[in-house]
Order: C-alpha cells, then sequence, then structure tokens
C-alpha cells in the first residue's frame, strides 16, 4: 500500500507539472504527423517548419509575458506589418544602412510596446479593448506608407544576414534557442520576472509590497512589442519585400502558443518553456494540413479545436489525476474495511436499515 | 434536559485525503438554545457544520432530525429539512438590490416570471424577524458590512421554517457594537430554531450561548454550559494543555526617540488632520469603531492615499509617501486587513511569498538564489513556527494563521521600520493568536515600531503600549495601555470624549 501511495503522489505531480502536459501533446501530435504524412518527416520539410514557427515561437514569448501579468497582446501581428513596411520602405527609398534600419526597427517594436503598455497599465484602459484599437492603428500605419503596395527586392544582404547559417544550423533555430533561454532565465532567476509572476498572481499585493504595478505591466508590453518587431524582420528577411499584410492573424497564434503551453489567462500561472511547445504544436498541425492540401477553412477550424482541447487538458488534467488516484485509494481502504466489517457486521446495533433513513422531510 | 434535540449527530467520522477531520463526534441541538462550537484552525468545527448543512456527507455515523435518521445528499436536501447555513464569507452580490439578494437564485413567481410583490413581502418578513430595517432597493453593495451580514442571514432564515441555524465566523468583521446587535438577532431567531454558532471569540461565545462544545483534532473532548465557565477554562480545554495566558506585553524598553511623527495629516481617503508620536519598539494601537477612519490615516502613512496636508517625520527625515513603492523603500510597511485578498501570492510558494518585499537580500546583483532564497525561507518558517513542511506547499492550503504569520514574516524579513498591522488577529485562533503576539514582541525588541488597528478592545489593552482611540479620520484621545479601560475605549470611539464620570 505505501509503495502504491507514493506512486500516486508522483502520477499527480507529473500530471500537475506544467511542462507535462504541453510536451506530451506534442509528442502525440508528432507521431500522428509521422505516421499519417508520408513527406512530413522529410529534412527539408522539418527544415522549413523550423523557419515557420521561429516566427511564431518568438512572438509567443511576448504573449506570454503579457499574459502572465494577465493582460493580452492583441497588436503583434500589426506590429509585424508595420515593421515590415517601414523597414521596406527605409530600404529602399531612403537606403538607410541595414544595420541602422534594424536597429530602429527594434526600437519602434519597443516605441510601439510602449505605447500599448502606458495605455494599458498608467492610462487605466483593459489591455484587451487597447491592444485592439492599436491593432487597428497599427495595421493602418502600415497601409499609410505606401497606400497598401508591397515593395519587393529590399537588399540582397536581408535573407543572408537573417537565414544564413552557423555550421549548419540556420539562424531562426539560433534566435529561438537563444531567446527562450533568455526568457527563461529572466522569468526564473531576475527580480524582474518574479515581479512579472507577482503582479500576475495578485496585483493589490504586489502594490502593498512595494512593486511599481504599473511599470511592470508596461514592460512586459514592450518586451512583446520588441520581439513582434523581430519577427516581422524575419518575416520581410524571408520574403525578401514588405507587405501591410504580413502578420496578420500572428497575434492569436502567438496566444494559441502560450495558452496551448498552459499560460493561464488570469495571470501568474505560466511557463515559458511550455510556451515553446505550445508554438511546435501549432505550427506541426499548420504544416500537417498543409501537406495534405487542406484548406484555410479547416486549418482555422482545426486550429480553434486544439485551443479548446489544450484548455480543456489543461483545466481538467489536475482533477482527473486526483480522481483516479483517489479511486484507487479507495478501493484499496474498501477491501480492507470490508475485512472488517463481516467480523463486525452483527454486533453493530447502530447499522440501521437503509430503508429508514430518509432524505426528503 | 428530557425533551427530545431537534437536531442530533451520532458517532460522526469524516476523513480527507490526510486528514482525519471528525472523529466520532456527537452533538445535541435543542431549539432555544444557541449552541457554540469552538476549537482551533483545523479541529473540524467547519466540517461537522457542513455535515449537517449537507455540503460534506459523514464517511461514518449518524444524523438525526426529531429522532428520525436523515442522510443529506447535498446542501438542498439540508435546506429541505430546514438548515439555514451563514458562512464566514459573504455570498451576496453587491450589484443587486436587497430584495433581489434574500431571493438571490429562487425568486418566487410562477412561468419563469418573478413576483416581486411576494418577493418584497417575504424578504420585508425575513428583515422584521431579525427587528432591523434595511431599505429594500438598495443595492447590497453600498451597504456596511455589518448590514451586508444581516442581509445574509435574512436571506438563510427566508428559505422556509428554519431548524438549524449555522452561523460560521458571524462576528469576524464587525465592530463591538454591531457584535452586540448581532446577537441580539441570534438569540431572537434562537427562539424558535436551533442554532449552531462557531466562533474564535471566547468572550463572545461566552455572552452568547447557552452550550459551548469544544472540538479538538475531530473529537469532541468538553461540553458545557457557557453560565458558569470561563474564558481561562475553555481556552485550556480547547489546547488540550495549560494556557499559560499571553501575559500581555512585556515592558519592553521602549525608546525616547520618535520613529515616526505624524503632524495633522490629511488624506485624499478620509484622514482628516491626524497627529500621533510613533516611538521605537513601541506599539502603538489604533481603536475606534468602523469607518472612523483608523485604515484610512493607515494608508496615509504608507503612500496608498494621497496625503493633501500635514506632514510626517520618519527618523528625523521629512517624508512625503507618494506610493507604497515609496513607503516601504522608506522603511514603512503595512499589513492589510484581508491578507487573502491583499496579502498573499497563491501562484508563489512561501519563499517567494517572504521575499518577495526584499529581493535584495537572496540574490547576487540583479540574479535570484533560489538555494538561499530557500534557505532563508525555511530559517524564518522555524522562527516563525510555520506548520512543518509548510515552505514546501501551495500557500492557499495553509491554516489562517500560517499565511498570517507567512505575511508578518514577509516584513520580518523586509526588516522594515513600521509596520502597519491591520485587524493581524481576525478569524484566527488562539494558539495563531499568541504566537502572533510573540512575534510584535519580538519585532518591537529589534526596534520596530508598530502601528496595531484593532476592533478587538482586550486586545488592543493588552499588546499596545499606547492606545490611540479615533473618531472622524483624526485621533481623539491617547492614553498609555494602563490608563484605560475597554469603557473608556468605547466611550471615546462612539462620543469622542470621556465622561465626568471618567
Amino acid at each position: 500500500m505505501r509503495g502504491f501511495g507514493f506512486g500516486g503522489r508522483a502520477v499527480v505531480a507529473a500530471a500537475r507539472s506544467q511542462v507535462a502536459g504541453p510536451f506530451i501533446m506534442l509528442a502525440l501530435v508528432v507521431v500522428f504527423a509521422a505516421l499519417t504524412t508520408e513527406r512530413f518527416l522529410n529534412g527539408q520539410n522539418l527544415r522549413n517548419l523550423g523557419l515557420e514557427m521561429a516566427i511564431v515561437a518568438i512572438i509567443a514569448i511576448g504573449s506570454t509575458f503579457v499574459i502572465l501579468t494577465a493582460q493580452i497582446d492583441l497588436s503583434p501581428g500589426s506590429i509585424v506589418a508595420l515593421t515590415s513596411m517601414s523597414m521596406a520602405v527605409l530600404l529602399t527609398k531612403h537606403h538607410v544602412s541595414l544595420e541602422l534600419t534594424v536597429l530602429l526597427m527594434l526600437l519602434l517594436g519597443a516605441g510601439l510596446g510602449l505605447v500599448n503598455g502606458f495605455f494599458c497599465s498608467y492610462g487605466r484602459i483593459p489591455s484587451f479593448i487597447f491592444t485592439l484599437a492599436t491593432l487597428s492603428v497599427f495595421q493602418g500605419l502600415a497601409f499609410l506608407e505606401t497606400d497598401g503596395t508591397p515593395i519587393f527586392n529590399l537588399s540582397p544582404r536581408l535573407e543572408h544576414s537573417f537565414y544564413g547559417e552557423l555550421k549548419g544550423i540556420p539562424y531562426p533555430f539560433l534566435y529561438v534557442v537563444v531567446l527562450y533561454v533568455l526568457a527563461w532565465a529572466y522569468l526564473r532567476y531576475t527580480h524582474g520576472g518574479r515581479r512579472i509572476y507577482a503582479v500576475g498572481g495578485n496585483q493589490a499585493a504586489a502594490r502593498l509590497v512595494g512593486i511599481n504595478v504599473n511599470r511592470v505591466r508596461t514592460k512586459v508590453f514592450v518586451v512583446a512589442g520588441t520581439l513582434a518587431a523581430f519577427g516581422g524582420l524575419l518575416m520581410s528577411a524571408q520574403l525578401n519585400s514588405g507587405s501591410p499584410e504580413y502578420g496578420r492573424g500572428l497575434e492569436l497564434q502567438a496566444i494559441a502558443a502560450a495558452v496551448i503551453g498552459g499560460t493561464s489567462l488570469f495571470g501568474g500561472q505560466g511557463n515559458i518553456v511550455a510556451t515553446l511547445f505550445g508554438a511546435m504544436i501549432i505550427t506541426i498541425v499548420q504544416n500537417v494540413l498543409n501537406l495534405h492540401a487542406v484548406g484555410t477553412a479547416w486549418q482555422n477550424i482545426t486550429t480553434g479545436v486544439i485551443i479548446s482541447l489544450a484548455v480543456g487538458i489543461d483545466m481538467w488534467r489536475g482533477p482527473v489525476a486526483r480522481a483516479i488516484v483517489s479511486r484507487w485509494r479507495s478501493l484499496g481502504r474498501l477491501r480492507a474495511a470490508e475485512r472488517v466489517a463481516v467480523e463486525e457486521q452483527a454486533a453493530s446495533p447502530l447499522a440501521a436499515p437503509r430503508e429508514n433513513v430518509r432524505t426528503r422531510p | 434536559m428530557n425533551e427530545q434535540p431537534i437536531w442530533e449527530v451520532r458517532d460522526v467520522s469524516k476523513t480527507f485525503p490526510g486528514a482525519r477531520a471528525l472523529d466520532g463526534v456527537a452533538l445535541r441541538l435543542f431549539v432555544g438554545e444557541v449552541h457554540a462550537l469552538v476549537g482551533e484552525n483545523g479541529s473540524g468545527k467547519s466540517t461537522l457544520a457542513k455535515c449537517l448543512s449537507g455540503t460534506y456527507q459523514p464517511d461514518s455515523g449518524q444524523i438525526l432530525h426529531r429522532g428520525e435518521l436523515v442522510e443529506l445528499r447535498d446542501p438542498s436536501a439540508g435546506q429541505a429539512f430546514g438548515v439555514a447555513t451563514f458562512y464566514q464569507e459573504l455570498s451576496l452580490v453587491p450589484s443587486l438590490s436587497v430584495v433581489e439578494n434574500v431571493h438571490l437564485g429562487r425568486l418566487p413567481g410562477r412561468g419563469g416570471l418573478v413576483s416581486w410583490h411576494a418577493a418584497r413581502e417575504r424578504a420585508a418578513e425575513a428583515l422584521r424577524r431579525l427587528e432591523v430595517s434595511i431599505d429594500l432597493d438598495r443595492s447590497v453593495g453600498e451597504l456596511s458590512v455589518a448590514e451586508q451580514q444581516l442581509v445574509e442571514i435574512a436571506k438563510a432564515i427566508s428559505r422556509g421554517d428554519s431548524t438549524l441555524l449555522i452561523l460560521d465566523e458571524p462576528t469576524a468583521a464587525l465592530g463591538v457594537g454591531e457584535v452586540e446587535r448581532l446577537h441580539q438577532v441570534v438569540r431572537a431567531l434562537a427562539r424558535d430554531a436551533a442554532v449552531l454558532y462557531i466562533s474564535h471569540r471566547l468572550d463572545e461565545v461566552l455572552s452568547v450561548a447557552d452550550v459551548v462544545t469544544v472540538l479538538r483534532d475531530g473529537r469532541v473532548v468538553d461540553e458545557r454550559r457557557a453560565a458558569g465557565t470561563t474564558m481561562q477554562a475553555v481556552a485550556r480545554v480547547m489546547l488540550g494543555e495549560k494556557l499559560d495566558d499571553y501575559r500581555g506585553r512585556e515592558d519592553v524598553a521602549v525608546g525616547d526617540e520618535p520613529l515616526l511623527e505624524a503632524r495633522e495629516l490629511r488624506s485624499e481617503g478620509g484622514a482628516n488632520g491626524a497627529s500621533f508620536v510613533l516611538r521605537r519598539g513601541e506599539v502603538l494601537g489604533l481603536g475606534g469603531l468602523i469607518g472612523s477612519g483608523r485604515t484610512e490615516i493607515a494608508r496615509a502613512l504608507f503612500g496608498a492615499d494621497r496625503l493633501t496636508a500635514g506632514e510626517l517625520v520618519l527618523e528625523g527625515r521629512r517624508l512625503r509617501p507618494r506610493s507604497p513603492a515609496h513607503a516601504i523603500a522608506a522603511g514603512i510597511a503595512y499589513l492589510p486587513e484581508n491578507r487573502k485578498a491583499d496579502g498573499l501570492f497563491f501562484n508563489l510558494l512561501a519563499p517567494a511569498n517572504i521575499s518577495i518585499a526584499r529581493l535584495r537580500a537572496v540574490s547576487n546583483g540583479p540574479i535570484l538564489n533560489l538555494t538561499k532564497e530557500g534557505r532563508r525561507a525555511r530559517a524564518l518558517a522555524r522562527e516563525l513556527r510555520l506548520s512543518p513542511g509548510a515552505e514546501r506547499r501551495n500557500v492557499a492550503f495553509l491554516s489562517g494563521g500560517n499565511q498570517q504569520k507567512l505575511v508578518l514574516g514577509r516584513w520580518l524579513f523586509a526588516e522594515a521600520k513600521v509596520l502597519i498591522l491591520d485587524e493581524p488577529t481576525q478569524g484566527i485562533d488562539i494558539r495563531a493568536k499568541r504566537e502572533i503576539y510573540e512575534l510584535i514582541d519580538e519585532l518591537t525588541k529589534r526596534g520596530v515600531g508598530i502601528v496595531l488597528i484593532s476592533s478587538d478592545y482586550p486586545e488592543l489593552l493588552s499588546i499596545c503600549d499606547r492606545v490611540a482611540v479615533v473618531r472622524d479620520g483624526r485621533i481623539v484621545h491617547t492614553g498609555a495601555r494602563g490608563d484605560l479601560s475597554q469603557h473608556d475605549l468605547i466611550e471615546l470611539a462612539s462620543s469622542g470624549e470621556l465622561g465626568a464620570a471618567a
């Protein structure tokens, strides 16, 4: 019995660990993809898959930060569009150097994030509303630059600079690894990271322990904006062009990645590694659907179903695991109790017949 | 007593994963009797109440109603038998009116249409039984906490003929006058139903109850008539040991130098010309009625409400706290009244809850040292006598006393100079209370100055060096502990001055 009790606890603990759920789901998705789709494990496909995943994964870091503070950011897709267009204009019309353009774009992203963060915290506008507004505004600005006309052939150096290889590993993989390690370390090992969890966990208490709640809430938007701008750079580099249409819907994929990774929309709960698994799951599913030539409509529907499943599993896995274990335990107890009961049955005067028990007056 | 009890519990046991909550408990409740249930946190009081209301089902044992065996499968079964429960946490909807709240979820009517006439009649009737007058159309959010509790009781008794009224810590948020009023209501209700009254405050229990049952570790260890027993005796049985009473504050050498001086503080929140001096190592009590402005003065000190006039001097230097962050950086900390809502981070474990106000102490530069954090937290947990292993458990599952110690420990760790405690012992049991008093002593020995807000007058008079009485956002009188009586405090709080007789 003792050994079982320990095992039961381990099962519950593993089921409750935040990374376990998304990891198991990822494993299932990969196995399913490999079994059903011939070209899935093909080297070139995996490579494309990785490149597609990189942008979602990078933007999802920002989404996770924002969601951890119990806010939401709907604007990253538009920031991608705006940086992609601004970059194209700077490179082709004003002939600014690539290095300076990259720097300016990251600053632009940080600035847009600052606008979001400032109004959502100091300005007390609910983030859902305000970033819905900036989603529209930023995209409008991206259209304004050339009246919506895409710009092609930005720079011959562009693709090589962002999509080169280091010892056979494409840069985007390195970006993802480096950014995720930094984000993980920041959340776990720095004052800033701890404050993000504190603000998301209990805003009133965070204020009372001396945390500048508004500053923390602003900061996460700056992080999200900067990373979205970086995503925009990668997208422009990949396609060697700029378009106000780029990035459309990316914010939802990034939020979905965070949520599939178990980040609670109520704030304070979430793990950045699980977000990476979430981004992988989303991209793999889309890749498989693409390989099977499934249309956009069904892709959207599938993504939606996966998000609800992931959130459902997240809500239920704790209780379900506990129910299974306690069921096992009570079966064990029952057997022990039955032995005692058989011996005592006749002796007990208190064992009233069930028929006499009233359940209603 | 020969008559039949209206409710009887026989040999009831209930086990939760990892804990035996009730172990062969027996209880007899009679109409016309207020039966108090006392015991430490975790002794099984609430579990027993929930078995009677149908929220929990006992693992074994029997519950009898008028001598007949009953099985309460769920709360609605309990209600059908006339069990009305009134819990510690109010379950009212602030934005709805009194009428709507009294009938919450079961407005009278037919075919989906509400009969507002019947609803008003019945709500008015319930309030009449409580002998109170509250405007039926006001929204509950506008009422005082005391009035809200009365609405909650009205809600409980309006469900038809009550046979048993269960009150779980009804007075936790009430001031002295309001407790007295509630007790009148309780006694009125006891005329035609049994009342089970759960509370930590033994003085109240003895004043309102006819019979007191003491639970310890899920067992009934004592049942006695309230008349003729003393708080001391009950407390002794509760703890299962001789309670060496908290002797009151040791005479800690209070420094002469002022630590914090408030001069004519006025704030947006409601401080209205408050002045006082707090010395190093001193406990200054703030007494007064609920709504007198005690909390508002505290909020002004802490930078939570903006000062509009007056000044603060901390250690000889002028201070104008702009924000809590600013006040904390200067060394002033505030322990909120509602520790669950405003104090704890349920998403963080105990070590992170302790270190959050002073992360620098567990860091190398900007980098947290989690090993060091864990070590310092374990050391502090021992010092605070947190229950073993508490630092690894989700803080939501710690007892109220442990949660409160955790929040106090946070400021011990952060080395605050001035600590404002808002109702620190509300709703926690005697043992934890005593430990918190000892912690206060410990803090003052280290030179911390403490401003203690409490509605518990005996508490103010036993653990404060001086007590200041607040009325209308100002301090109307300050006296040393020995110079004031409980009667003086009540008089000062309600009229603002001491009568000629005093």
